[in-house]
């Protein structure tokens, strides 16, 4: 263990700067460290005290080594404590120093007084210095032995301690077998789940080199040894409950009756005071039921009351690990839940993570009977002060609405937050009311009337805006002024700092000339012009595109940009229902507030992305400084994105390849919709493709060259038409390949669009 | 594995290390400057309390000044891990006697690393319970306790291994007077709106006990919930007794408390820990009793002045009375003048809460006391933003009174040598989140809107 270093801040008067006071700390030890007088150990406490809070505020006290061992010679408990920690923190740095140590620490071991014994055991396991393991085989080997119960505890621990050392002395030492004698046969229930843990993490670790380990792994969940720690879970403490728990959640029984024995048997864990028992009682009692359909579901009304009395009690940071779980389990079974909504009301002061799983949850259990409450409760959150937990409130409101519950009331709803004249209300109830259009074409009269009166100027933020100038486009014959203020908008061109904006304002003027040509030629010209003239290469891109789709043949044209849309019938979700059911079994774990399975942000070779995609973020925006030519915001929105798809590969972000254009704004946490709306628009307009797509193969200036563009590392190549490829091809093969299948899978729909 | 926590820190609110304390060698270098300047200098903090910076996994939590941090690299169990800090905590102030901040920690550090050393061992918690720690840390910690008399050492968990289930309370306790004392405590949680009908409402009690008894007593606990009585009348083969029971959501219990059996027979039996501890907690959601109604009208008169009237009822029993009752009513930023008329208590303009706050110190049941006052604004033109008027707060005790209706019918106590005990019980209920809105701010159907509208319009006009 590297000693914590001083952090980089500037040393406050409370914090000693450390070369004066440590020369002082060794002189006044080493007068100390020979003496016997009466009273020394006083002063040495004091001195010991000094060090260790050196230690703590991180000034590096590892030179008073040799002293603080020399006055370890001393039979006060709290002196020796002091000693063991200050050993056990610098020995490492310090392999020589520590062998001095070994004496004394192995004559403690053989101390009369069973809490010097542990307490010498403990750190000698905790020197963690290589060469040393061979003084710790013996006093460990005493230990499992030892008669006093907490010496046991300690030696089995520190069995797990040498293993992480020297895996191998530990296997040749034998002492996994003794380990598994223990935990079967020991009196303290502690020293059984301390076993249990070292013998849990040895094998796995063991597993894949070794048979024998994976069938002792196996074999920790076999009846027997399931059965033997059931049987005595009450004596356990809370902590080893949730350990025995954790394991019986994997034993998978014969028959029903077993299945029903085990659950009879943990019943009253779901009583118990201590969240974590109960989180891990409701995740045994989930996995035995999955495969009974009707019981399963008893469970989830079992454990509805324990989990909802655990959310109310206890600090908000317990409330929000038991949220997330119960998160999940609304999720999965929102009707059970349907009854209780006003559980998740939120409080005025709650901290927002609360509040934002909890409006995750309303949105969720929403049904006929329930709807109209609920919805009058998110309206009270959206005068909220608290912006974001408003935002969000909105959004359920519109997500409610997308469910298909009462829809009437909803958008009346919706359309207040318009008239609430509320920047950021505003700009939420737009684009919520462009998603709920493009599944109920039947409201475009009431929302455009209220649409219509919004005036452009005051919506500023970019997602808004684009969902505004969409439904202007797409609604053109139904509000008077469409064309002019797609005029305005688009004699502010140059103004307009968001790519995506633009981008929907070419398609939205191309849907109004068709709808009203004579009103809206001007326009299109104008529109086409700046867009030709545009810096952000998708938009000259795209109004190069139309533009020559329009020389080419107009009624073609007209099919391209407005074909006979249908509704939109489910917008999916964001997430597999394979990641969902990972989750699942990862039940009371990180995988449920991370809201994804664990291998993603515990393997390395998942986080690996990470690293990767920052490193390319670099590089882009070091390119884009280089010829400064795109506008940064656009190039940061992408970068963003790209972020977002390399680290949660599952999730393939539209946004990313800019293709938004032709349908509704997309906003990057419905990836999924952009799949399901692709899939509609590649096959609403399949008549058109082959004749075009040959011809925009050329226009575009994108050979097949290009195909690889989501790759995240062509992105700011595919900027400047890889014309100066940042990567050598070699690498760029060997990433590609790291790409998961599906993500080309996907990819072949979005070629297709870009392609008509 | 439940929580194999690398390290845990602690810091105070500028972020310097009070304490740390690493179990595990698998979180790379310095954490707690991963933690610094990722998660405090951000404003990412009150985000969320569980968050990953690279591998590793940080869950931390605020306590009074004071953040504890857990690393973990694995895929730990987040209840465990925060159950684990709040259990901690509870042991620290058990040693220090009350307060868990950052000058008890300065004062305690040596007593912290002692006692961190024997809660979690290579990151696995190991006992936390005070009763059996204090058996061998002491504060004084002088010597230990068995090296002077190797004779009659006790073991720790000695009691465990001889009575087989009786981990927290130690044999041989023997007290001159065998007293226990229960309190229960009910927070009333409630939002209720301007016209005064409840939108939501529970409350979330908690039986606290003080044990001071000899021996190995067994103790019996008799309420009026309504499954223990029924199971009572059932075993007695006798209707039950007229009288109020209630209805309890979900109960919690104590280790000690005999599950099985509450489970089977519906009685709270246990062996008790010695001195103070949680004995259980409850949940209830219909009839509840709110000890209070709170009617605010607001008129706006003008641009620049608004008319406040509060009239609050006590619904208790004439002959109790509420202590340090407070009512905080929210007013605009742009406050300039306020002045009041109280029927009882005190009530004056706190600027930096924007907030009107009334304070009775004692408030007897089924009174009406009113508040009036007059709000003069600034009339800025930089104060565009409309008010989103905060809900009106109250904080209250209620002593003798259970906004439940929960009542200890009785407390028996058992031992071999046959001692009487005293027993005292003790009832308070308190606010928990007691809120009343001003009005319904998006009603239903049009009519609202337009009120709504014009509420929006006027402060325009006002800016």
């Amino acid at each position: 263990m590297a000693p914590p270093a001083q952090a980089h801040r500037s040393p406050s008067p409370s914090q000693p700067s450390g070369k004066g006071e440590v020369s002082d700390l060794k002189s006044q030890l080493r007068q100390l460290a020979g003496s016997r007088a009466p009273g020394i150990d006083d002063s040495k406490r004091e001195l010991f005290k000094k060090v260790i809070s050196y230690m703590t505020i991180g000034i590096d006290v590892s030179a008073v080594f040799g002293e603080m061992v020399m006055c370890s010679a001393t039979s006060d408990i709290v002196l020796k404590k002091m000693c063991y920690l200050y050993v056990g923190n610098y020995a490492k740095v310090n392999p020589d120093l520590a062998l001095l140590t070994i004496n004394f620490l192995q004559r403690d071991c053989k101390d009369e007084d069973p809490m010097i014994r542990g307490l010498a055991l403990r750190s000698l396991c905790s020197l963690r210095v290589a060469n040393l393991v061979e003084y710790l085989v013996g006093p460990l080997g005493l230990g499992l032995k030892d008669n006093n119960s907490y010496v046991r505890t300690v030696a089995v621990i520190g069995v797990l301690k040498l293993y992480h050392i020297s895996a191998p002395t530990c296997i040749d030492a034998d002492f996994p077998p003794t380990l598994k004698h223990l935990m079967l046969n020991d009196p303290d229930p502690q020293v059984v789940a301390n076993c249990l843990s070292a013998l849990q993490e040895i094998w796995s670790l063991e597993a894949s080199t070794s048979e024998e380990a994976s069938r002792e792994r196996e074999a920790l969940i076999s009846k027997p040894v399931i059965y033997y720690l059931l049987n005595r879970i009450k004596e356990f403490s809370e902590w080893a409950q949730c350990l025995v728990l954790e394991l019986v959640a994997k034993y998978v029984p014969l028959d029903s009756n077993e299945i029903f024995d085990i659950m009879n048997l943990l019943e009253d864990r779901l009583q118990h005071a201590n969240g974590a028992v109960v989180l891990s009682t409701i995740k045994v009692f989930l996995h035995l039921t999955l495969s009974m359909t009707d019981v399963h579901q008893q469970v989830y009304e079992r454990i509805k009351a324990p989990l909802l009395t655990l959310v109310s009690s206890g600090s908000p940071e317990q409330s929000y690990a038991v949220l997330s779980h119960l998160h999940i389990l609304v999720m999965r079974a929102p009707f059970i839940f349907a009854s209780d909504y006003k559980h998740f009301y939120c409080q005025y002061n709650e901290p927002s993570y609360v509040k934002k799983l909890k409006l995750e949850m309303l949105t969720a259990v929403a049904n006929e009977s329930n709807t109209y409450e609920i919805v009058t409760e998110l309206c009270e959150y959206a005068a909220n002060v608290d912006i974001p937990i408003a935002r969000e409130s909105i959004r359920a409101v519109g997500k409610i609405a997308l469910q298909q519950y009462d829809v009437n009331a909803i958008v009346d709803r919706l359309l207040q937050f318009l008239e609430m004249e509320k920047d950021y209300v505003t700009a939420e109830a737009l684009v919520l009311v462009k998603d709920l259009l493009r599944k109920y074409p039947q409201w475009s009269h009431d929302c455009i009337a209220v649409v219509g009166s919004i005036s452009s100027q005051n919506v500023q933020e970019p997602k808004a805006k684009a969902a505004l100038i969409w439904m202007l486009g797409e609604y053109s014959q139904d509000m008077q002024d469409a064309p002019y203020i797609l005029e305005s908008l688009t004699e502010n061109w140059e103004e307009e700092p968001s790519a995506e904006v633009r981008l929907h304002l070419l398609t939205a003027v191309m849907k109004c000339f068709f709808k009203r040509p004579p009103e809206t030629q001007k326009v299109l010209g104008a529109a086409l012009a700046a867009g030709l003239a545009d810096f952000h290469q998708d938009v000259h891109d795209r109004a190069l595109f139309y533009h020559r789709l329009l020389q080419y043949n107009v009624s073609v044209a007209e099919r391209v940009v407005n074909p006979p849309k249908q509704a939109v019938s489910v917008f999916a979700d964001t997430q597999s229902s394979e990641i969902k059911d990972r989750i699942f079994d990862e039940f009371n774990s990180l995988s449920v507030v991370y809201q994804k399975p664990s291998y993603m942000f515990t393997d390395k070779d998942y986080r690996g992305p990470f690293e990767f995609s920052d490193e390319l973020g670099n590089l882009s925006i070091a390119a884009e400084s280089a010829d400064n030519v795109v506008p940064a915001q656009g190039v940061e929105a992408n970068d963003k994105d790209l972020l977002l798809s390399t680290s949660e590969k599952e999730e393939i972000r539209g946004a990313t390849f800019n293709v938004s254009g032709y349908s509704a704004p997309l906003y990057d946490s419905s990836a999924a919709s952009v799949q399901s709306e692709l899939a509609i628009i590649s096959s609403t307009s399949a008549g058109s493709a082959p004749s075009s797509s040959l011809a925009i193969d050329d226009l575009l200036g994108l050979g097949l060259s290009a195909a690889p563009a989501p790759e995240p590392a062509s992105v700011p190549p595919s900027l400047k038409l890889n014309s100066k490829a940042i990567l050598d091809p070699g690498t760029f093969q060997q990433k590609w390949r790291q790409l998961p299948i599906s993500l080309s899978q996907v990819y072949l729909p979005f070629l297709t669009l870009i392609l008509f | 594995m439940p929580v194999a926590a690398s390290a845990i820190y602690f810091l105070n609110l500028r972020g310097d290390v009070l304490i740390n304390r690493l179990y595990r060698d698998d979180v790379g270098g310095n954490m707690v400057d991963a933690f610094r300047t990722h998660i405090m200098q951000t404003k990412e903090l009150g985000t969320c309390p569980v968050r990953q910076i690279g591998g590793c996994s940080f869950f931390y939590m605020r306590i009074s000044n004071v953040y504890i941090v857990i690393v973990v690299s694995s895929n730990a169990n987040v209840a465990c891990a925060f159950k684990f800090v709040v259990e901690a905590v509870a042991l620290f102030k058990s040693y220090f006697g009350g307060a868990f901040d950052e000058d008890a920690i300065r004062n305690n550090f040596v007593l912290i690393y002692e006692l961190l050393d024997e809660i979690m061992d290579f990151g696995y918690p190991q006992n936390l319970s005070p009763e059996i720690l204090k058996l061998y840390i002491t504060q004084e910690g002088v010597r230990s306790p068995f090296s002077s008399k190797p004779t009659d050492r006790p073991v720790p968990n000695a009691t465990l291994q001889v009575t087989g289930a009786v981990g927290w309370r130690r044999e041989g306790l023997v007290y001159k007077k065998n007293e226990v004392f229960l309190d229960i405590v009910e927070s009333v949680n409630l939002l209720m709106s301007s016209k005064g009908s409840v939108l939501r409402c529970d409350v979330t009690g908690k039986i606290l006990m003080k044990c001071f008894l000899s021996g190995m007593p067994d103790l019996k606990l008799g309420l009026n919930d309504k499954i223990g009585l029924e199971k009572e009348s059932q075993l007695k083969s006798r209707p039950t007794k007229s009288g109020k029971t209630i209805e309890l959501d979900d109960v919690t219990f104590h280790q000690c408390v005999n599950l099985t059996r509450f489970n089977s027979e519906k009685t709270v039996s246990f062996v008790p820990p010695d001195g103070e501890f949680e004995l259980m907690k409850y949940r209830i959601t219909e009839g509840v009793n709110l000890p209070f109604r709170v009617l605010p009208t607001i008129k706006e008169l003008g641009r620049t002045r608004m008319e406040v009237n509060v009239k609050i009822k006590s619904v208790f029993g004439a002959k109790m009375f509420a202590l340090g009752v407070v009512i905080k009513i929210p007013v605009p930023k742009q406050t300039a003048k306020t002045s009041f008329q109280v029927t009882s208590g005190r009530a004056k303009y706190n600027a930096s809460i924007d907030c009107l706050v009334w304070k009775i110190r004692k408030f007897p049941g089924q009174t009406e006391p009113t508040m009036s006052a007059e709000v003069e604004l600034i009339s800025t033109m930089a104060e565009k933003k409309s008010w989103t008027r905060p809900p009106i707060q109250m904080e209250f005790q209620v002593p003798m009174f259970t906004a439940s209706g929960l009542r200890v019918r009785f407390l028996k106590v058992w031992e071999k040598s046959g001692y009487n005990t005293v027993e005292w019980v003790r009832y308070i209920t308190k606010a928990g989140s007691y809120e009343i809105s001003w009005f319904q701010l998006l009603g239903l159907g049009k009519p609202c809107t337009t009120r709504l509208y014009q509420y929006a319009k006027q402060f325009d006009v006002t800016g």
